[in-house]
């Protein structure tokens, strides 16, 4: 059933090698380097905090507000820029798979790990940023924030899963990219990225909570923002998610998998 | 010995979908039941039908066949890119495909990262890859250029690199399609050489090669597809030999039918004509096909008008690709004319035709001393020469190898 994960694990040298291969090839050149993959978060979280201090009223339930919405949107955009890329992967990567014997999970695998690595660099800058904002007594740093690498790592084994899925199916249907990325709109404002759960009212709770990736945006706020324990029904939630999400996949990619080296 | 490589009654069908759903969309997949319709192609056409056959641990096979036969569908089977649609392939031990060189380059990174991923691409580990490094780079050449990126590689040196890091990556078994038509001669040279070491360390080597030659040279046992079929398995010599009669058989059938050779490059005043011009084998049978060696004559069938006393007979032989082979006539042999009234024959003989196996064009004229012609039939039939051994050039005459002192071959 995990087929496609352990073959992945097998080429994780390969995997390394394609997905630093995409960062350098994506900086090299530019007089700033890998600094550019900072830059683009610096400047969402200055954009962020100059808005909502000067233009927009912040939530009052959350505060700092433009923290608060720095790292929910630094993992979202992890997700929906992983699965953006996994719908193109085959068709960018055509001529290795015709040509070479690799094995086809590499490039799904490649997708995530380059924006995993993406996120993994902003990180810094949203520890900076917390940093800055618990000196001026806005936020008081925990143990909590520990438990952010876990949550990530649940996260990582489901964007993998419908990784795969995605990127199977995008070989043979033209129109799975659209369609992921309208989906993605949508799952934007249906996930608690802009918003804590507790700012929905009641009765659209129910299914909010249906949507798996709240429990981890819950999970990311309260790990990185809040700083108290992630819930035990939200541990629950990913786990299953990201179970669910690697067998789908798996199943979706195996089905294909045979037909990607022809037709991609 | 145990089979490095065993195909077992291998069909391949390649689906084709209609052309306005060469790509389907998920919407339409949907809606008519999943996977059933949209998944099912219009049409299957055949790459591969039946193919079975076993290669020994240390045999070289060439795959030899015309464009659109499966030679490349086979080694995607037998490198495991594609599946079979029946049949069953097994490959023992590590395998390294060298489909496309550089498949795996990445332009805007250097070549010394590009050596890398292209290693791990071919199965090798990252130690591996260290350690044979300078090797590689040695091989290919590139010491200079390692740290610039692959973009600005000329071709040659993309594939020097290409093919040094697949010759490196140290396979049991290596799959080889048509990449040694790119690279100057010196490079093709140090790859040949990279092939005889890999078979005396009794490496298995399938190459597919539109080079006849250099199959019959470097391979003891070759395979013919025609049309996805096995035509033929044997002996390289024996096979590329069939092979070539049955290309020369179709061209010289397509240009019969196309109704070439009466009309192509056509001069003269008409004063004679030469009607027709016969290529005969040793045994006086008309024919396209010669063996390297063998007596030839060219028979040209001539009428003249009227009685003429000034007219020399040529006969010229050129590769297709426009090298003069030869170059003779009546009158530089030392023939001067007397007469040529009404219907005439006149041969030219030779006793054995040394020309190196290939493809040739002859001309034939009449014309006049001072070189006007009455008919000059420019590349008026092609005809193909087979040899047993492969050699270079257009002269291939009697020969044989001596050695004195220290020297000594094995076969």
């Amino acid at each position: 059933m995990i087929a496609p994960l352990s073959r992945t694990l097998q080429q994780r040298a390969l995997v390394a090698a394609l997905t630093r291969r995409e960062l350098v090839a994506r900086y090299r050149g530019g007089v700033l380097g890998f600094l550019w993959s900072m830059a683009n978060p610096l400047l969402l979280l200055a954009v962020y905090a100059f808005v909502f201090q000067f233009v927009f009223a912040p939530r009052a339930d959350v505060r700092p507000y433009a923290l608060f919405l720095f790292a929910g949107v630094l993992v979202w955009g992890f997700v929906s820029s992983a699965l953006l890329d996994a719908a193109e992967t085959f068709r960018n990567n055509g001529p290795l798979l015709r040509k070479t014997t690799v094995a086809p999970e590499v490039f799904p695998a490649v997708a995530v790990g380059a924006r995993l690595a993406h996120l993994l660099l902003a990180l810094p800058v949203l520890a900076a940023a917390t940093l800055f904002a618990a000196a001026r007594g806005s936020v008081a740093p925990g143990r909590a924030a520990l438990e952010l690498p876990a949550v990530l790592a649940l996260l990582v084994l489901a964007v993998f899963g419908l990784a795969l899925a995605v990127s199977a199916l995008a070989v043979h249907f033209a129109d799975v990219r659209d369609l992921v990325a309208n989906l993605l709109t949508l799952a934007f404002f249906a996930t608690p990225v802009l918003y804590p759960v507790e700012a929905v009212p009641e009765r659209f709770r129910p299914w909010l909570r249906g949507n798996p990736f709240t429990a981890f945006l819950t999970a990311v706020h309260d790990s990185a923002f809040f700083f108290r324990p992630v819930a035990a029904a939200d541990w629950l939630w990913m786990a299953g998610t990201a179970a669910v999400c690697l067998a789908v996949g798996s199943a979706v990619f195996e089905r294909l998998r045979d037909s990607i080296a022809e037709e991609a | 010995m145990e089979a490095a490589i065993r195909v077992v009654g291998v069909s391949k069908l390649y689906r084709r979908y209609g052309r306005r759903r060469s790509v389907g969309s998920l919407k339409s997949a949907l809606l008519s039941s999943w996977g059933s319709r949209a998944l099912s192609p219009d049409a299957a056409v055949p790459a591969l039908t039946e193919v079975s056959f076993e290669v020994a641990a240390g045999e070289s096979v060439g795959v030899v066949g015309a464009n659109g036969s499966g030679k490349s569908t086979l080694l995607k089977l037998l490198a495991g890119i594609v599946r079979p649609t029946s049949g069953r392939v097994d490959v023992l031990g590590r395998l390294a495909a060298l489909l496309e060189l550089g498949a795996g380059f990445h332009p805007e990174i250097s070549g010394r990262e590009n050596v890398e991923i292209n290693g791990l691409l071919l199965g090798m580990s990252r130690r591996e890859i260290a350690a044979r490094f300078e090797e590689i780079v040695r091989f290919a050449g590139i010491e200079e250029f390692l740290d610039a990126p692959v973009k600005t590689y000329s071709s040659g040196m993309a594939v020097r690199l290409g093919f040094a890091i697949a010759a490196h990556s140290d396979p049991d078994v290596l799959l080889v399609d048509e990449v040694l038509a790119v690279g100057d001669e010196a490079f093709a040279h140090r790859c040949l050489e990279k092939f005889s070491e890999f078979e005396r360390a009794g490496k298995t080597l399938v190459f597919v090669s539109h080079d006849l030659a250099l199959v019959s040279a470097r391979c003891r046992r070759a395979i013919w597809l025609d049309r996805g079929r096995i035509a033929s398995d044997g002996p390289a010599a024996e096979t590329v030999a069939r092979y070539r009669e049955s290309v020369a058989r179709e061209e010289g059938d397509a240009r019969l039918s196309a109704g070439l050779v009466a009309s192509a490059g056509r001069i003269g005043s008409g004063r004679a004509v030469l009607e027709a011009v016969r290529l005969r084998n040793g045994e006086g049978r008309e024919t396209r096909r010669l063996r390297s060696g063998e007596a030839a004559s060219v028979e040209m069938a001539v009428r003249a008008a009227e009685p003429l006393s000034d007219f020399v007979f040529g006969v010229a032989i050129a590769t297709v690709s426009g090298a003069p082979v030869l170059g003779v006539n009546t009158e530089a042999d030392g023939l001067l004319p007397g007469e040529l009234s009404g219907e005439a024959r006149v041969v030219l003989e030779i006793p054995a035709l040394d020309l190196a196996p290939g493809l040739y064009s002859l001309d034939a004229a009449v014309h006049a001393r001072g070189g006007a012609p009455y008919d000059y039939r420019r590349d008026v039939l092609r005809f193909e020469v087979s040899a047993e051994r492969a050699c270079l050039g257009v002269w291939s005459p009697k020969r044989r190898w001596r050695g004195e002192g220290g020297v000594r071959w094995s076969r």
